[in-house]
C-alpha cells in the first residue's frame, strides 16, 4: 500500500486539491495514518510525472485541483483487485519476546500478564474512539480492524498461559 | 460511591472452591467486566453479586444493604437488579411489548404505566418497532434485544450480564454492549461477565478471574 493509491481512490470521486485530499484521507482511515501536506504534494507531483493525475485550474485562493487520468483509474482498479499478501508483514516483536521469555525468564507468566493488561488498555481506548467515531462506517471499520487484531493477541496470550500451565 | 460491594467473598460447593476471598466493588455509573476461562468462577461471582446465590463466607452489600440480612431478597432482586443472560427465553404467546411489561406487572405496576415503561426501554434498546411482534416473528438478535429490554425495564440500578452476546454476530453484539454502556453512563452499576476481550473492552475496568481468584485488574484512567 502506498499513499499514491489512497490518493487515486479519493480522486476517482472528482478533482480535489492537496488539503482536501489530506483531510479526506485521514477521516476515511480513522486518523490511523496521518499525512503531512508536503507528502501529499510530493506524491501528486510524482503521480503527474507518471501520467496518473493532471492539474486543473487554480481556484480564487490559488490552489490547484488535481484530477485522475484514464491511466490513474486503471492503476487504482489494479490495486483494488490485488489482495494484500500475508508475507509482506514484518516479524512480530511480541511473539519473539515471549518466545525468549519462555526460554530464559524465570517468570514468563508475569510477562504475559503485563502484556495482557497493556493490550486490554489499548482495546479500551480503541473502543472509546469507536463510540466517539461519527464520520461514517469507514472510520469505524478501521477501528474495528485494530480491535480485532488486539483481540487476536489477547486470545493468543490466553492460549500461551493455558499451554504453559499444563507443561 | 460503590453500589455493589463484595468483601472477602468465598463460595464453596462441597470440595469445590468456586470463589476464594474475592473483593470487588462496582460504583454507580461504572461498567466492570470480569474475564476468565471457563470454570474460573465468573458466573458464581455474578450470581453472588445479585443475590441469586449466597456466599459461604464474606459479605455482599447492594445499595448499602448486607444481602445476608435482607428480609425480602426476592423483592430487592426484582426492584433493583436486572439480569441479562445468554439464553433469555421470551414467552411465545406474548408480543414483544407484553414480554417486556411482564416483570413490572408482576411487581404490581398498573398496565398503562408498565406499557409506557416497556416502550421506553424498547426504544432505548432499538426494538420499539417490534412491539407488537411475537417471538417467532423475530430474528435471534432481535429476540435477544427484546429480552434485554425485559431485563432492564423499570429502574434497575444494578445490571448483571452473563455472556449477554452469546452466539450473536459481532455487530449485533456491539449494539448490546452499547446498550449496557449507555445504562452505566446513565448511572447504573453494570457488571459484565464475558470470555471475549472485545466486549470487555467496553468496560471502565477489567478484572481477571483464575480458579476463583482475582489475578489482576486493569483500570483505564477516567477520561470521559
Amino acid at each position: 500500500m502506498s499513499v499514491r493509491h489512497g490518493l487515486l481512490a479519493l480522486l476517482s470521486r472528482g478533482p480535489r486539491h492537496g488539503y482536501q485530499l489530506r483531510a479526506e484521507f485521514e477521516s476515511s482511515t480513522g486518523a490511523t495514518w496521518p499525512l503531512n501536506i508536503g507528502q501529499v504534494y510530493t506524491t501528486l507531483t510524482r503521480m503527474e510525472r507518471d501520467g496518473l493525475v493532471e492539474q486543473g485550474e487554480a481556484d480564487e485562493h490559488g490552489r490547484v485541483a488535481y484530477r485522475i487520468t484514464e491511466a490513474g483509474r486503471a492503476e487504482m482498479e489494479r490495486w483494488f483487485s490485488t489482495p494484500v499478501a500475508q508475507s509482506d508483514r514484518p516479524r512480530d516483536e511480541l511473539v519473539i519476546k515471549l518466545a525468549l521469555a519462555i526460554t530464559t525468564h524465570p517468570n514468563a507468566h508475569q510477562v504475559i500478564q503485563a502484556q495482557r493488561a497493556a493490550t486490554m488498555r489499548t482495546m479500551q481506548e480503541l473502543t472509546r474512539a469507536k463510540r466517539a467515531a461519527l464520520d461514517g462506517p469507514a472510520q469505524r471499520l478501521v477501528l474495528d480492524s485494530m480491535i480485532f487484531q488486539a483481540e487476536a493477541e489477547q486470545r493468543w496470550l490466553d492460549h500461551c498461559e493455558a499451554v504453559l500451565r499444563e507443561s | 460511591m460503590s453500589f455493589v460491594r463484595l468483601a472477602q467473598v468465598s463460595r464453596h460447593y462441597g470440595e469445590v472452591h468456586a470463589l476464594k476471598r474475592v473483593s470487588l466493588e462496582v460504583a454507580e455509573g461504572e461498567l466492570v467486566a470480569v474475564m476468565g476461562p471457563s470454570a474460573s468462577g465468573k458466573s458464581t461471582l455474578l450470581n453472588v453479586a445479585g443475590g441469586l446465590d449466597l456466599p459461604t463466607s464474606g459479605t455482599v452489600t447492594v445499595d448499602g444493604a448486607d444481602l445476608a440480612q435482607v428480609r425480602d431478597l426476592p423483592a430487592l432482586r426484582r426492584r433493583a437488579v436486572g439480569y441479562v443472560f445468554q439464553d433469555l427465553n421470551l414467552i411465545p404467546s406474548l408480543t414483544a411489548a407484553e414480554n417486556v411489561m411482564l416483570p413490572r406487572e408482576l411487581d404490581g405496576v398498573r398496565t398503562r404505566r408498565a406499557r409506557a415503561e416497556s416502550l421506553a426501554v424498547m426504544e432505548e434498546v432499538g426494538v420499539a418497532n417490534l412491539a407488537d411482534r411475537f417471538p417467532d416473528e423475530m430474528s435471534g438478535g432481535q429476540r435477544q434485544r427484546v429480552a434485554i429490554a425485559r431485563a432492564l425495564v423499570g429502574d434497575r440500578r444494578l445490571v448483571l450480564a452473563d455472556e449477554p452476546t452469546g452466539a450473536l454476530d459481532t455487530h449485533v453484539s456491539d449494539e448490546i454492549l452499547h446498550v449496557l454502556r449507555g445504562r452505566a453512563d446513565a448511572g447504573a452499576a453494570v457488571l459484565l461477565v464475558t470470555h471475549e476481550s472485545r466486549y470487555a473492552a467496553w468496560a471502565d475496568r477489567v478484572v481477571y478471574l483464575r480458579d476463583g481468584e482475582i489475578v489482576d485488574s486493569s483500570l483505564l484512567e477516567q477520561v470521559r
